[in-house]
């Protein structure tokens, strides 16, 4: 990266301890605090429920996970970006945690998955043909994707087993997939490929009629087809989150190619009239809008999740009730959407800052690692597009768990349960590592 | 140990190390912020620069790297620090905006002058102008690609 300083400038001790030696970012210091950060919440919960013995296993897992991956990043992937790593391995121990005060049921499963998705993020990482072969494969992949997408529709499950719930997972004996989730991942590597290979054209555009860049259907026409295609899968599914989380990325990684301004006025505008759509089509839109608007006149019915999820945030209060002792669980399925309402009960109003900031802060490095990204407008994209999917998800599940925006059910990226969710974060973090260190 | 006491401490040590883990990111962000701003002059886009021509010191830097803000003054902080009683601690200031240079100075006892004339408050800068603050006289160099704007 370019924007380090010399340590030279810097003869504070403290301070080199906290920026590390390169300046940027002490992956051991931060690592070991948020091993604490843990250690201490599972010690606290343990104090509340003391016959269980099997609290600590998911911790051993966390401390393999981190102390490997910083160690192999550290010898063969030197030149990286070491908040990465740091940010996401906290931000997925906090989740450990908190599905193991949660759902301890669930804990085990967790701990393998994240053990899976660290393997996978470094592998990415450290071979750099996988950004090759995603841009040379684009159509193969994507299509093979939609193809699992829509075998959903046909063979789709729900690991709950509960009749009504939405069947998005594929299952093989007792391990599932959500097929949603890794297209995150090769819908944007698809989309920045094929805007990339448009720059040349929208700069031709913007050149001969300065404001307004080319947004010809010819230049776009494509991706919108196959964009389309994911979105009447999605919405056949009901994964009617998903399916708004793809359009806004879409319109940012669109803006972002062309740089036309009302791109943004025009697909605001889109996104309200989608959702005026989806209002009248579907009876879940509708309840969700409904209780956005005002859940009280059904706190006891069908708003009844968002409505303890707000006492939640009131009892948790600034310092929270401490882990193991708030009483997230008349929550309904508090461990995958709702997880952050959890988190504000026993971890209070600083925990919910600690976790705005970490996101912030990825958001940061992965958008400085797309500016970084000189030679090339496909990594300069996908850089872009994978941060941004990360954020605009995260904002659209914390704002919804606060009753800002109608309730969307996408994960909270690391932290909620699910293992598809965080192995594709994983995955993602992985391509922006070997973003960071230089894609040759 | 009581319980309550127990549960304390641990609630300390959760917070402590959440702020530590806190106080890491903001100081990687505030060198970076640092860094951005010398990213031009680091990355060969010297725009131009000052030379000190009067007095002549052997022992002082004489050149000094044109900066999106430059300070002058007698106080430690400045980028250029002027070491006479006729300086003010905060004097004046070399600004990039909208493409041009310009010299402001911070409400000075003895004023600024340009070119041997005292400024009123702002003036822009050309290639070759000589800034006076007491005894100390510097040229202005500015680059040939920036000049033309």
């Amino acid at each position: 990266m370019t924007l380090t300083r010399t340590d030279v400038e810097n003869p504070l001790p403290l301070a080199r301890a906290l920026v590390g030696s390169r300046g940027r970012g002490n992956v051991w210091l931060m690592l070991a605090l948020a091993g604490v950060f843990m250690a201490v919440g599972l010690a606290s919960i343990s104090l509340s429920r003391p016959s269980d013995a099997d609290l600590w296993a998911g911790f051993a897992v966390w401390i393999v996970c981190a102390l490997g991956a910083a160690l192999v990043l550290k010898w063969r992937l030197q030149s990286h970006d070491p908040l990465l790593l740091a940010l996401s391995m906290f931000l997925s121990g906090w989740g450990l945690v908190a599905i193991e005060r949660l759902a301890p049921a669930f804990a085990d499963r967790q701990a393998l998955w994240l053990l899976v998705s660290v393997l996978a993020m470094l592998a990415i990482a450290l071979f750099p043909q996988v950004l090759r072969w995603l841009r040379g494969y684009r159509y193969s992949l994507l299509a093979a994707a939609l193809l699992l997408l829509s075998a959903t529709i046909v063979l789709g499950r729900n690991p709950s087993g509960f009749e009504h719930a939405p069947r998005l997972w594929l299952g093989i004996g007792a391990f599932y997939f959500q097929p949603s989730e890794i297209m995150k991942v090769i819908l944007v590597a698809f989309m920045a490929s094929y805007l990339a290979e448009q720059s040349a054209a929208f700069r031709a555009h913007a050149d001969q009629a300065p404001g307004a860049a080319g947004l010809s259907l010819r230049l776009i026409g494509p991706i919108i087809l196959m964009w389309l295609l994911s979105m009447v899968i999605l919405v056949w599914q009901r994964d009617l989150g998903t399916a708004m989380l793809f359009f806004i990325v879409f319109l940012l990684l669109l803006y972002l190619s062309c740089g036309d301004p009302r791109l943004v006025f025009s697909g605001a505008l889109l996104v309200l009239a989608a959702g005026a759509v989806a209002y009248q089509l579907f009876d879940v839109v509708q309840l969700r809008v409904d209780i956005w608007l005002d859940p009280w006149p059904e706190a006891d019915g069908r708003a009844y999740q968002i409505v303890q999820s707000l006492m939640a945030f009131g009892a948790g209060g600034i310092a929270g009730a401490g882990p193991g002792l708030g009483s997230p669980g008349y929550i309904p399925v508090v461990h995958s959407d709702f997880i952050f309402a959890a988190i504000a009960e026993e971890w209070g109003l600083l925990g919910v800052i600690a976790i705005l900031c970490s996101f912030g802060v990825l958001a940061w490095r992965g958008l400085a690692i797309a500016l970084a990204q000189r030679g090339s407008a496909f990594h300069r994209l996908l850089a872009a597009g994978l941060t941004l999917t990360l954020l605009v998800q995260a904002l659209m599940i914390m704002a919804g768990v606060l009753k800002l925006l109608p309730l969307t059910g996408v994960t909270l990226p690391f932290i909620s349960y699910g293992g598809s969710s965080l192995f594709v974060c994983h995955i993602m973090v992985g391509l922006l590592l070997r973003l960071s260190a230089g894609a040759r | 140990m009581n319980i309550e006491v127990t549960i304390f401490i641990l609630r300390l040590i959760a917070g402590l190390s959440l702020a530590g883990f806190l106080l890491a990111l903001f100081v990687v962000i505030w060198r970076n912020a640092g860094g951005a701003i010398q990213l031009p002059a680091a990355a060969g886009f010297e725009q131009g620069h000052l030379t000190c021509e009067q007095p002549a010191l052997a022992d002082e830097a004489q050149r000094y790297s044109l900066r999106p803000i430059l300070t002058m003054g007698r106080a430690e902080a400045n980028t250029i620090v002027i070491r006479d009683d006729y300086a003010s601690a905060k004097h004046a200031r070399i600004v990039l905006e909208q493409g041009r240079w310009w010299l402001e100075d911070r409400g000075s006892r003895n004023g600024t002058q340009l070119n041997g004339e005292t400024i009123a408050s702002r003036a822009i800068l050309a290639d070759g102008d000589e800034i006076g603050i007491g005894k100390y006289r510097y040229r202005l160099h500015l680059n040939r690609e920036y000049t033309a704007l």
